[in-house]
């Protein structure tokens, strides 16, 4: 979502999903995954007649309360939303003047980009890769202005090379490959279409079955151009939907627990030139600053002060991130050793550090410790034994969970039992196994009290209800000792290698459990001379090492009381609407970044004067520009410069150009500035669209674990339930919910059964190249098979949730899906694989 | 019957100021034959945030203390209704939040804590078919230990660039952490300042996959 | 007496998220009997001494979509004219004021009469504590001002409660929505069946279709309690139930005169 708005946060919110004309939800299982979310579509539905789409592979739980069920083949959304776009283009459904006014399309495209045959212009097919050069705009003479068509009208504009690009998926060619009958796309097409009138809006909800695709990213691109050209972004039922599965993802990204960013989505630093040193740094992450001269952060600092073309509100990264180096490095940190930006790792600069690249690292023995934080990669992660494996070259292992997981207990009898025999799958024993195990009993949620950001964006506190079991303990409290137990072991050391570890600041209250408060407050930010938080926001950082923040983005999360003590917004809890047309804000509820802004992008809710309602939909108005004032006004926190007037405010903030982006110029994408339809790894059919198989731009790690569909001749697929929460870690070892899904099961249809003579309640073996599990069958007419350019094709869905350990058991689905990702996020392709089932 | 108005709970710094949540909209007389009594009248409610899906759904814990105010025991964990998110409402995860620290045994029906809950900090010697139980400080001065001498055997301070020239780069390949998705911002944010700062990049968490 | 409070189950919304059934156990203090998985995901085919509250699924083939399945929320009905209060022998079945039925165990014998005599089959003995048990339409909390646990905890909206005359009122608006949308067999339920009951469904096919009797009815056994032994209630007892149920139902009223709880009986 990034290259197309600036952030790749879920936009709008929970509560907001009641304002919506028409949900399209596709790839998610809301019902099951995210079930609060239908509170608040059947309340959309009895104030204003709220339509839900359901767009899956299978009929689940969601589909029973949609007003439209379309099934779709897994890994091939792109064909059925390029599908989509051409209907949109084709009828002349899109919003016009936010089109125009809010979007990219009017910008002109350098003449050397291409695309043929599914191949974007710059492809290398040896390395896999892209050059993306010529993925870019026309700038004038000067090289800075990009040149536009305000008509529309021009070859080159991304309009109508968009246009061009999704001509080819007409409603025939994708109903042949998505498997989709052509009365349900159709009904799909027209109902979400509609969302293209100025008084309507429409919502896309998505989860991992859109993003668990070696062509995740486009899938998310493809709903962007969507919604862009429907004028659905940035206005109160409207808006992309990411729902994301963990309680605190959200915040554990924002925090850069992930290989290539520092927290606030600052790029993790490279040992690269434009990486060797604070300014190379500081002018490599801030858009547009490449060329500006500058010879020290003082001229730096000029320069942007000065602004900086096709920047955005990036232009501000210097102060992030000099705030940041402050925060973690108080006093060794100064203006002479470049804030100590040396002391940040930097990591290979062509090398991948993501989850797949570490178990292939670890399964060659390139890694010796590995700390476990309440994750379970034994039952969740691609290719698990493969996983499992690996975990026992480690020398040494950290595990904290409240319970001992599967991936706690790798090294045990139980963890190596298999179904069948199959010479490709080594099996372990203890004795085999020289990792030593640390494993560190936590607390449960309301055992400990801290802040957790939902996938709203919304930041909300959690206070302690209950002591800890036994002798466990929060994981700060972990965190915090394990800290101190290795500084104090580095505190006499003389060796500049040391002093990243040394120097660190260190010390959240004096008590044994340290208080959470006190880590809010640094990164939420404070002024160095006298610890005050800085109230204001981030807009008050600075770059002089005056001010220190640890999360840029949480900065304003903190204030002071009337008393002067600490005032943690996240805390408040006045659940009063602030919206004065009932739009269900809740502004005072908690705190949202940035800024307590709760829909990003709400620059769109207004007619670009910034003054006019979209026709018909003054209800929906987030913000007005007051000129009397010359500021911004309205419920919600304006996501464009407060006192920019109408025609200067953007309202794509972080983006360069500050417009949404049909067309992602070079630098987003590893896999071309348009969505195309690639096959997933695994397929049974043929690309019906281009002569590229599979995505081109994606990393194959074991090319010689591809799957034939003469072997394996079904799609599989795998997903949860309600009743369980991803590894199940957390709901396999509660009797409620072990009695609710006591076991391990796959679904297929009646038609599947037949064919492999296998009836409701029996033992399955299911099969990849990477192993075999057993499994109950659930034969069930909710799943049926998919004819595919006139063929028929099988889909086996299994859960992934199930492990040897806790009350509810089975074989963890995860041994059959491959170490194979997205060419942008490396999220593993869990979604589409081939394999074979038979009964046990 | 007697209307009342819904009354809502507020909560200031770290402790909860809290009365019974009541969510009818109207008042009856209680029976006066009511065989059972409502174990969570009178008992504050502490809220939370339900730690499955990322809906952020309230949650509020009801629990016995005793007298001196000490934590016995849980008695319910429900839906909190001031929450504007769910309003009250919990799914069959949020609904069995109780069970995350304690049950009711099958076969007597008594509460007791969850019995696969890990009480003690536990170690797995190579090679070894078991656990054994460690104190907290054993474990943490191992921990130590092991993280620095794989970081000083395998830490990269200097290296030279693509371009020839040499920059510090203060990393270790030898070390990765993965998870911290059910973390609070505060401990991930801790976490993730501890391992940059020991030149951890092998640095994922559960939003990879 | 008062207006009757009703529990409302509109199964167009339900999701079957099943957090009714978890939140009742939370606040019924009952246990989890975990059985294996058989086929379908409704692990509990009824309801059980420690299970008051289950979700059916059912599959049936649909002209549209090729499939729809149905969700109902299976729980006492908490009948008008409740047929398990009447065959009691010691009286351990009431009805509130607004509607519940509720049973007090300390006055249970666990001689499972109610269990046979239920039109619906909903009171189940529970060998652990030696009675028979059921929903009771949280009325301990409702007294005290709160939604019963299962309304609660509803995320969809399928659960309402509140007075019954309101709620059959806003029923009927919505089977007439349904009718008109799709669902041309929707209908009420509990409405009118048995003489009415303090739980209503909005359904979006006829009865049959959910699992649920079409015409419930009182089973034989009962009217010859009703008519015949509760008038001579005491010695008479034993008697007339010796010719009217089981011998263990005898039995079992026998032994509690003897103050004699013997382990037995079925779950």
């Amino acid at each position: 979502m990034s290259p197309a708005f600036g952030r790749g946060a879920m936009t709008n919110h929970m509560v907001d999903l009641k304002n919506t004309d028409v949900a399209l939800i596709m790839g998610s299982n809301m019902a099951e995954n995210h079930p609060i979310g239908m509170k608040w579509l059947g309340e959309g539905r009895r104030v204003r007649g709220t339509k839900i789409i359901h767009v899956d592979p299978r009929y689940t739980r969601t589909s029973v309360v949609a007003d439209v069920y379309a099934p779709m083949r897994s890994g091939t959304d792109i064909a059925f939303l390029g599908g989509m776009i051409k209907y949109i283009l084709d009828n002349d459904l899109y919003h016009k003047e936010y089109v125009n006014a809010y979007t990219n399309a009017a910008y002109l495209v350098a003449d050397e980009f291409d695309f043929e045959d599914g191949l974007f212009s710059g492809y290398n097919a040896d390395k896999r890769s892209y050059d993306n050069t010529t993925w870019d705009y026309q700038y004038d003479a000067d090289g800075t202005t990009i040149l536009k068509d305000p008509t529309l009208t021009n070859p080159r504009c991304v309009f109508e090379l968009m246009k061009k690009h999704f001509s080819r998926y007409d409603i025939d060619s994708v109903c042949k490959i998505t498997g989709t009958p052509k009365n349900k796309y159709l009904e799909v097409l027209k109902l979400f279409c509609t969302t293209g009138a100025p008084n309507k809006v429409g919502n896309i909800m998505y989860a991992m079955g859109i993003t668990q695709h070696t062509v995740g990213s486009q899938n998310v691109k493809a709903f962007t151009i969507v919604q862009m050209l429907l004028g659905n972004m940035g206005r109160p039922g409207g808006g992309i939907n990411a729902l994301r599965g963990e309680n605190n993802v959200q915040g554990a990204t924002d925090m850069a627990l992930l290989f290539h960013i520092i927290p606030g989505y600052i790029d993790s630093p490279m040992n690269s030139k434009p990486h060797k040193d604070l300014l190379s740094f500081v002018k490599a992450v801030t858009p547009g600053a490449a060329n500006v001269q500058a010879n020290n952060m003082e001229e730096f600092r000029a320069a942007v002060a000065a602004g900086i073309p096709n920047s955005g509100f990036k232009i501000n990264s210097s102060k992030w991130v000099v705030s940041l180096l402050k925060s973690w490095w108080g006093d060794a940190s100064k203006p002479e050793n470049d804030f100590a930006y040396h002391y940040l790792p930097k990591r290979e600069a062509t090398k991948n550090y993501s989850h797949i690249a570490m178990f292939e690292a670890m399964d060659k023995g390139e890694i010796e410790g590995l700390f476990v934080m309440g994750t379970n990669p034994v039952v969740g992660g691609p290719n698990a034994n493969k996983e499992q494996t690996g975990l026992s070259k480690l020398k040494w292992m950290v595990s904290c969970d409240l319970w001992l997981n599967e991936t706690a207990e790798f090294w045990t009898y139980a963890a190596w039992e298999r179904p069948v025999e199959n010479d490709k799958v080594k099996i372990l024993s203890p004795k085999d196994i020289q990792t030593e195990v640390f494993f560190l009993p936590a607390a449960a949620v309301f055992e400990k009290e801290g802040t957790a950001a939902q996938t709203g964006r919304w930041v909300q506190y959690r206070w302690k209800g209950a002591e800890p079991v036994g002798d466990s303990r929060s994981d700060l409290w972990m965190i915090d000792h394990m800290a101190r137990g290795i500084m104090d072991l580095y505190k006499d050391s003389t060796r500049p290698e040391d002093e990243p570890i040394k120097n660190l600041t260190w010390g959240y209250g004096h008590g044994d459990e340290p208080e959470p408060i006190l880590v809010g407050h640094e990164y939420s930010g404070y002024t160095v001379a006298d610890n005050k938080p800085i109230s204001a926001g981030f807009a008050a950082l600075k770059d002089d090492g005056s001010t220190a923040c640890g999360c840029w983005i949480y900065c304003g999360q903190m204030t002071t009381k009337p008393d002067g003590s600490l005032d943690y917004k996240p805390m408040h809890r006045d659940n009063v609407d602030n919206s004065k047309t009932g739009l269900g804000l809740y502004s005072n509820w908690g705190w949202c970044w940035p800024v307590n802004r709760r829909i990003i992008y709400n620059r769109c809710s207004i007619q670009p004067d910034g003054v006019t309602p979209w026709p018909g939909d003054d209800d929906r108005v987030l913000i007005r520009w007051d000129a009397a004032a010359g500021a911004w006004v309205g419920d919600d926190v304006c996501d464009t410069g407060k006192t920019s007037p109408p025609d200067k405010a953007n309202p794509f903030i972080m983006r360069p150009e500050g417009k949404g982006c049909f067309f992602a110029a070079k630098g987003s994408f590893k896999d071309g500035p348009f969505p195309e339809h690639y096959e997933p790894w695994e397929s049974p059919v043929r690309n019906l669209m281009n002569s590229q198989k599979f995505n081109p731009a994606t990393k194959v790690w074991e090319p010689e674990k591809l799957g034939k569909v003469e072997e394996y001749p079904f799609i599989g697929t795998t997903y949860r339930v309600v009743e369980h929460w991803q590894t199940g870690a957390l709901t396999r070892n509660l009797p409620w919910l072990a009695e609710l899904m006591p076991n391990m099961f796959v679904e297929i249809s009646e038609e599947l059964g037949k064919l492999r003579g296998i009836d409701n309640g029996d033992k399955i073996i299911m099969s990849t190249t990477r192993g075999d599990i057993e499994a109950i069958a659930c034969v069930t007419k909710r799943i049926k098979p998919y004819i595919v350019d006139g063929k028929e094709v099988h889909m086996v869905g299994a859960l992934w949730q199930f492990g040897f350990k806790g009350y509810a058991t089975g074989d963890p689905a995860n041994r059959l899906t491959p170490h194979v990702g997205d060419a942008n996020t490396m999220i593993p392709e869990y979604k589409a694989w081939l394999c074979d089932i038979r009964r046990a | 019957m007697k209307v009342t108005r819904r009354q809502f709970f507020k909560v200031t710094g770290a402790s909860a100021a809290a009365i019974a949540a009541v969510d009818l909209g109207f008042d009856l007389e209680p029976a006066a034959a009511a065989a059972r009594k409502l174990r969570i009248k009178n008992i504050k409610p502490v809220p939370t945030v339900c730690p499955y899906c990322a809906s952020g759904c309230g949650l509020v814990v009801y629990s016995e203390r005793d007298a001196a105010g000490k934590f016995v025991r849980l008695l319910s964990v429900e839906g909190d209704p001031d929450n504007p998110i769910n309003r009250g409402a919990a799914c069959a995860k949020g609904a069995a939040m109780f069970n995350l620290r304690e049950i009711y045994d099958a076969e007597t029906g008594e509460q007791i804590i969850n019995p696969k809950r890990v009480k003690k900090p536990l170690y797995r010697a190579p090679g070894s078919d078991k656990w054994e139980e460690k104190s907290w400080e054993w474990m943490m001065a191992e921990i130590a230990k092991r993280v620095k001498d794989t970081r000083d055997r395998s830490f990269i301070h200097k290296e030279k660039i693509a371009d020839g020239s040499e920059v510090i780069v203060n990393r270790t390949e030898k070390i990765a952490s993965l998870g911290g998705s059910g973390l609070d911002n505060e401990e991930a944010y801790l976490h993730c300042k501890l391992m940059r700062a020991l030149g951890v990049v092998y640095l994922e968490t559960q939003a990879r996959i | 007496m008062a207006r009757s409070l009703t529990n409302l189950y509109d199964v167009s919304k339900c999701t079957a998220c099943r957090g009714c059934l978890v939140a009742c156990k939370d606040s019924n203090q009952l246990p989890a009997v975990i059985e294996p998985f058989k086929g379908n995901y409704a692990t509990h085919e009824d309801t059980n001494g420690n299970t008051y509250t289950l979700i059916r699924f059912i599959e049936h083939e649909d002209p549209v979509d090729g499939v729809r399945w149905n969700f109902l929320k299976w729980q006492c009905m908490h009948c008008f004219d409740a047929e398990c209060m009447k065959v009691c022998p010691k009286n351990a079945y009431t009805k509130t004021e607004w509607g519940a039925t509720i049973h007090d165990e300390d006055k249970c014998i666990g001689c499972q009469y109610c269990t046979y005599a239920c039109p619906f089959g909903i009171p189940k003995y529970r060998k652990r504590t030696d009675t028979v048990t059921k929903c009771t339409l949280c009325y301990e909390r409702v007294e005290e001002g709160l939604k019963p646990a299962c309304v609660r905890t509803c995320p969809s909206g399928a659960l309402t409660f509140g007075y019954r005359d309101e709620l059959l009122q806003q029923a009927e608006e919505r089977v007439k929505m349904l009718r008109a949308n799709g669902f041309p067999r929707a209908t009420i339920y509990g409405k009118l069946e048995l003489g009415g009951t303090n739980k209503i469904y909005v359904l979006t096919d006829t009865p049959d279709k959910f699992g649920l009797p079409v015409e419930p009815k009182v089973s034989a056994n009962t009217w010859v309690w009703q008519d015949w032994v509760q008038p001579y209630a005491g010695w008479l007892i034993p008697i007339a139930l010796a010719a009217s149920a089981t011998s263990f139902v005898t039995n079992r009223i026998l032994d509690s005169k003897k103050k004699n709880h013997a382990e037995g009986g079925h779950e």
